[in-house]
């Protein structure tokens, strides 16, 4: 038995196991830092634990290098260690907790009266655990009485939960245990580069890559892209915003060619006619000019996906996996591009099969269980929906409250942050692990809408870019600090434990939201030990799609695998859909979709088209792991990705200084020049502030089903800081020389 | 108050046309009656050589459903004809002797083939009969004559070079019928493809297994087959190509007689405005391959060179999708609203992508010009100068062309070279400007990979965990002498392990070092 803690790493929803000792030697290991900004010179620290990965089905002992660094943020200097007051000199000053609460609880009160309960908000986390998930919807609705809850995977989990939910009745990230890829002779990955964001996953698709059968869908030649090639599979680069149009041309094949598994759509699903006849429009040419994607490798996948379904299903052979990423779904119509691909894989009948499945990649730590228990503005725990009276009334039940101090749904997190300082809007705001300074779409619009609020308080470790907006900033715990759950991107449930006691000024978010709670004379009770609010939520979540009322913290600490739904009474549910999908009729139900005019518009003249995404050293808005040194010296500042041809054509060289605008804002970053990208396209990560920040060019346009913003295709222009003339005069076509 | 609308014809367009009008069905703003000459619903009428080749069913084709769409409140009627159209009445008359009234009226009768004048074939165009073993490939039921055939590994001759014809007996020689193409000209596609092209083409139909006659005038269809059935066609050089089915894909003819016997102004098409209204009459509609979009205005510069129908279904989609949102306008927000709306845009030229499987081939726009034709003469009009850039690689079945003014495609031309195909294509359409280094466009079907194997010892070996190869040498150097030790030492290999390779390879390679040494 090894000794030090048993957890899990803080970042994505991988969730990779590791083990947390004290620091053998004091000074040694790898340098943790405390450079609050980037491009400073890294001061190595002492970092108070060591961390090492730990064998578990996910990640099988490996970490990457953002689990291997995670503690060296526990003792960073630059962590806020008190409650922090921001001046009128604009300075934040530290107070203490008494004071901090008294100032949140007059603030709220003093809202209330002018503007009414739902002038007060609360921005949310996918990487709150279970229990503050939970707990932070409760106190939204009871404590603050206002609807005015959303939360940050509004912009990660949206469309394809709001997908899965049409076609399966319940959204469950993968339906199925992550090992089961491992015998797969197919796995078609839409949108998802995997080898960046949560690299150990990759040993999950070894077999599928010896098999010759990994095939990536990505306009970039991304590093999971790049695993396709010397025999691993296809890629299929369709241009940004044609990944709908591309699934229907697969669709179609799959229909035409009669590689549809009839027996299936005939015995498991509903709508199947109507998705073959809007597929009739869709055959391989046709997509092929939308696409960019080649006739014949469209048809290749077609057969590639039907031919291993059917080896898994007839001979218990290999499998067939299609899963899908933030590439498809964070589009305005991100919800019906991952219907399409529920759609294929219902089409080959691999969703509740023994050897395939559909399934999507969860971002966010734990962005499956923070869009299960209430943090959405349309939810109650348990996955239930607030508008329902009788979720209504068992919630009323268990929180001990009459059912009509429940509010009503509220705001998706696009709206809710538009309407920041508006008159009918939220004035006083609380944000709890978001960053959204930097997250949010057309974040330049974000941080006036902070600026204008009455009060805003953010709940963080370090001073985040969105931290530095607030009135009052109040520390609390680490995750190495904290008791707690976490649902995986797996649908389990797991533990996280604590290995540190957090500094002396810093306190857990129950703690903050219990006594709050008092301050308010909030009814029901809040409280700050994780295992009563898991407790609590057993009960909350009794008979929802998202059930855990069978799974307890002994069970958890005794190693037990835990998926939900997990019933009390029953062993849980590792394979969903089995026997039948979630819907009243125990079918899938198949919605037909077409692709929108506005995702494939393309840009005339100089402008390009801008997708954004990440980075294997940095975790979203980077408001961590841009404070860990070796990450940040290893990825200082966000590089514009462009075409070799698309930088000469304006001058610019590789690192040459360049700026990105749009009608929303500007950025200026150095670029990063490579084939991997097509000509028409730019990427940047959005993982950085300020002058770098991705997100004050995107749009805050979003999809009418699940709220997602459109991310990947924003109309920008790129031009050189100092163009080097020669270079662009060799590029341009002779057309052009003689005219000038 | 809902508005009585009838359309004509029931073929894909008029389907897309009756499937963005179901919502205003649905709120009771429009009634909407639809009247099929066939006795199925509509279907894709592009892909009934691949249903004919046996390659897809009748049910895969369907893009409609008549009992669904009677249930959400539509009335669709099959296998009914329109005699005539009482303009002066507002109604149409019907096969079955009733009439119909409309405020409404769409035309959305398609087109209908071109049955060329051969002596054993009937030549009135409207009415043709076509004698046993003769077929236009139109419908499901000309689709059914050449499954048959292609079951039966029968000789099938295609009558005609055109893109159809040649998908056609493409995909019947690929399931095992004896094929041979028909045409004028030297080359198949003589409409689309320059010469160098064709010559390429040609090769790749013949390595494809269909016989090619080039140059080819038919004067006649033999009949010498039992029963009277189709057995040879006859050239005016006297000789005769034999077989068991003739295709005839020799393009097709707006069907504009009930447009045309009311009265309404019609040319190849029957013409429509900038919103598809028929000239002089604004209630009635046409869209889709029987409608010619021209405007009654001389001076409009978007009908300055306009043409005929394509006979390309994707026009007459976008045309659909756009009449529907305008006729929803004017049933719920009255005549003003709806003229606010844009009009319908103007058409780019169509593209052709060969749908094949053994062949690659897309072509669009004007490819007669030559790479060194206008190196020395000016442009006319101040136009931006054409270039022409050229690839040429017979021997491999490869060929590309692209002509270009202002570094914007106005032609292409590209033969087994899949991923350029797709490109151009793309760049066709969105009107792009191509790369200075037209060359870029010619690698992409290539095999080199960006940047293969590196021995710079700074390059990162482990990218999950940023170990450089540097590193794992000192590591190596120092006393680790299998991946778990270099994993423990460096943290190289401890994410996906996908680096595992590499790290062996660094172990053995400094021991096979330290062994020579």
């Amino acid at each position: 038995m090894p000794s030090g803690t048993a957890t899990h790493c803080p970042y994505c929803a991988l969730q990779c196991a590791m083990t947390l000792s004290p620091a053998a030697v004091p000074g040694a290991g790898f340098p943790a830092g405390d450079i609050p900004t980037p491009a400073s010179p890294a001061v190595p620290a002492t970092p108070l634990l060591e961390v090492a990965g730990r064998e578990f089905p996910t990640n099988r002992g490996g970490l990457c290098r953002k689990g291997w660094t995670s503690a060296a943020l526990l003792g960073h200097a630059g962590r806020v260690t008190e409650p922090l007051l921001k001046g009128s000199d604009g300075v934040h000053q530290p107070i203490g907790w008494d004071q901090a609460l008294m100032l949140v609880a007059a603030a709220v009160k003093d809202s209330w009266a002018r503007h009414g309960h739902d002038s007060v908000g609360v921005f949310g986390s996918g990487g709150l655990t279970n229990e503050k998930a939970y707990q932070l919807g409760k106190f939204a609705r009871l404590a603050l009485r206002t609807s005015r809850i959303d939360y940050n995977g509004r912009f990660c989990m949206s469309s394809a939960a709001a997908a899965g939910n049409r076609a399966f009745g319940v959204d469950r990230g993968l339906p199925f245990p992550v090992e089961d890829l491992d015998s797969a002779s197919v796995i078609l990955l839409l949108g998802s580069n995997v080898a960046e964001t949560m690299p150990p996953f990759v040993q999950h698709l070894q077999g599928a890559r010896d098999a010759g059968g990994l095939i990536v869908v990505d306009p970039r030649r991304s590093a999971t892209a790049a695993f396709t090639g010397n025999g691993g599979g296809i890629h299929l680069q369709p241009l940004p915003g044609t990944d709908l149009a591309l699934i229907l041309g697969i669709s179609h094949v799959v229909v035409h060619e009669g590689l549809a598994d009839a027996a299936f759509l005939e015995e498991r699903t509903k709508g199947h006619k109507a998705v073959l006849r809007s597929l009739t429009a869709f055959w391989p040419e046709r997509v092929q000019s939308i696409t960019g994607v080649p006739a014949t490798l469209i048809r290749e996948t077609a057969r590639r996906l039907a031919r291993s379904a059917r080896l898994a299903k007839d001979e218990g052979q290999g499998g067939c996996y299609i899963l899908s990423g933030r590439g498809v779904e964070q589009h305005v119509d991100g919800t019906d591009t991952a219907t399409a691909a529920i759609n294929l894989s219902l089409l080959l009948g691999l969703p509740g099969s023994a050897r395939s499945g559909y399934g999507t990649l969860t971002g966010q730590g734990n962005g499956q269980g923070g869009r299960e228990h209430g943090q959405k503005a349309d939810q109650l725990p348990g996955y239930r929906k607030i508008t329902d009276p009788a979720a209504r009334a068992h919630m009323a039940k268990v929180w001990g409250v009459d059912e009509s101090l429940i509010p009503g749904a509220g705001l998706p997190a696009v709206e809710f942050l538009k309407s920041l300082g508006q008159p009918d809007g939220v004035r006083c705001l609380f944000v709890h692990g978001a960053n959204v300074a930097v997250s949010a779409p057309d974040a330049g619009a974000v941080i006036a809408g902070l600026r204008s609020l009455d009060f805003l308080v953010v709940c963080d470790f370090f001073m985040s870019e969105t931290a530095a907006e607030a009135d009052l900033v109040l520390p609390v715990a680490q995750w190495a600090e904290e008791e707690g759950t976490m649902t995986n991107l797996e649908g389990r449930v797991i533990r996280r434990r604590r290995a540190l006691t957090p500094p002396p000024g810093v306190r857990t978010e129950l703690w903050l939201m219990s006594r709050l709670a008092e301050l308010l004379d909030a009814p029901s009770t809040f409280s700050d030990d994780p295992r009563t609010v898991f407790e609590e939520l057993r009960l909350a979540s009794a008979g929802g799609l998202a059930d855990y009322s069978g799974i307890d913290y002994d069970m958890l600490d005794a190693g037990e695998a835990a998926y939900w739904p997990y019933p009390s009474g029953s062993k849980g549910t590792p394979r969903l859909f089995a026997d039948g999908f979630a819907h009243a009729d125990r079918r899938a139900a198949m919605v037909a979709v077409t692709p929108s005019r506005r995702a494939q518009r393309s840009f005339p003249g100089d402008s390009l088209a801008l997708a954004t995404g990440r980075l294997l050293e940095h975790y979203q808005s980077g408001a961590q792991t841009r404070r860990v040194a070796e990450l940040s010296a290893s990825q200082p500042e966000a590089r514009l990705q462009l075409h070799p041809e698309t930088a000469a054509r304006r001058g610019i060289v590789d690192g040459g200084l360049v700026t990105v605008s749009n009608e929303r804002g500007e950025v200026q970053v150095r670029a990063e020049v490579n084939t991997a990208i097509r000509p028409d396209t730019v990427f940047l990560p959005f993982h950085f502030p300020g002058a770098g920040s991705a997100n004050r060019l995107t749009e805050a346009a979003t999809d009418p089903i699940s709220g997602m913003p459109e991310f990947k295709t924003s109309r920008v222009l790129v031009k050189a800081v100092r163009a080097e003339p020669a270079l662009a005069a060799a590029a341009v076509s002779s057309h052009r020389k003689e005219e000038s | 108050m809902s508005e009585r609308i009838v359309v004509v014809g029931f073929g894909p367009v008029a389907a897309r046309l009756v499937e963005g009008l179901l919502p205003a069905v649905r709120r009771g703003s429009v009634s909407l009656m639809v009247l099929g000459q066939e006795a199925e619903a509509a279907y894709n009428r592009v892909m009934v050589a691949e249903f004919g080749v046996g390659r897809s069913t009748a049910e895969a084709l369907a893009m409609a459903d008549a009992a669904e769409l009677i249930a959400e409140g539509v009335d669709v009627r099959l296998g009914v004809t329109v005699k005539r159209v009482d303009r002066a009445r507002q109604r149409v008359v019907l096969s079955d002797g009733t009439a119909e009234g409309y405020e409404r009226l769409v035309f959305a009768t398609g087109a209908r083939p071109v049955i060329p004048n051969l002596t054993g074939i009937n030549p009135d165009p409207a009415h043709p009969v076509l004698p046993a073993g003769v077929t236009a490939l139109r419908d499901l039921n000309d689709a059914g004559m050449l499954l048959r055939a292609v079951t039966a590994r029968q000789r099938v001759v295609v009558l005609g070079g055109g893109v159809l014809g040649l998908e056609t007996a493409l995909a019947a020689a690929e399931e095992g019928a004896q094929t041979t193409v028909v045409h004028s000209g030297p080359h198949p596609m003589g409409r689309n493809i320059d010469r160098g092209g064709g010559a390429v083409l040609n090769a790749a139909l013949r390595s494809a297994g269909v016989s090619v006659v080039s140059n080819a005038v038919s004067t006649a269809v033999e009949h010498n087959g039992p029963d009277g059935i189709f057995s040879a066609l006859v050239l005016d050089d006297g000789s005769r190509v034999e077989g068991d089915l003739l295709l005839l894909s020799c393009g097709v003819r707006p069907r504009i007689e009930l447009a045309e016997g009311c009265g309404l102004p019609v040319a190849a098409g029957i013409l429509v405005d900038h919103r598809l209204r028929t000239h002089h009459e604004p209630h009635m509609f046409a869209i889709g391959d029987c409608a010619e979009v021209r405007c009654a205005s001389s001076g409009c510069p978007d009908c300055k060179g306009a043409t005929a129908p394509s006979g390309l279904v994707g026009p007459g989609w976008r045309q659909a999708e756009w009449l529907a949102g305008y006729l929803e306008a004017l049933a719920e927000d009255g005549q003003e609203a709806a003229d606010s709306l844009p009009e319908l845009a103007k058409e780019q030229p169509g593209v052709v992508v060969l749908k094949a499987r053994g062949i690659n081939l897309a072509v669009a726009g004007d490819n007669s010009a030559e790479p060194w034709d206008d190196m020395l003469c000016p442009s006319p009009d101040g136009l931006p100068h054409r270039e022409v850039a050229q690839w040429a690689d017979p021997g491999h079945g490869r060929y590309v062309k692209m002509t270009t003014r202002g570094g914007v495609l106005q032609g292409l031309v590209s033969v087994g070279m899949p991923r350029t195909a797709a490109e151009l294509v793309v760049l066709f359409e969105r009107g792009s400007e191509l790369p200075a280094d037209r060359s870029l466009l010619l690698r992409l079907d290539g095999t080199d990979q960006p940047a293969g194997a590196n021995n710079d010892p700074a390059r990162t070996v482990c990218r999950c965990a940023g170990v450089s190869g540097a590193a794992i040498e000192e590591s190596v150097a120092s006393g680790c002498a299998s991946v778990p030790e270099v994993s423990k030492a460096t943290r190289a290999g401890t994410g996906c392990g996908g680096c595992h390779d590499d790290i062996k390879a660094i172990i053995e390679k400094h021991f096979q070092g330290a062994v020579a040494a």
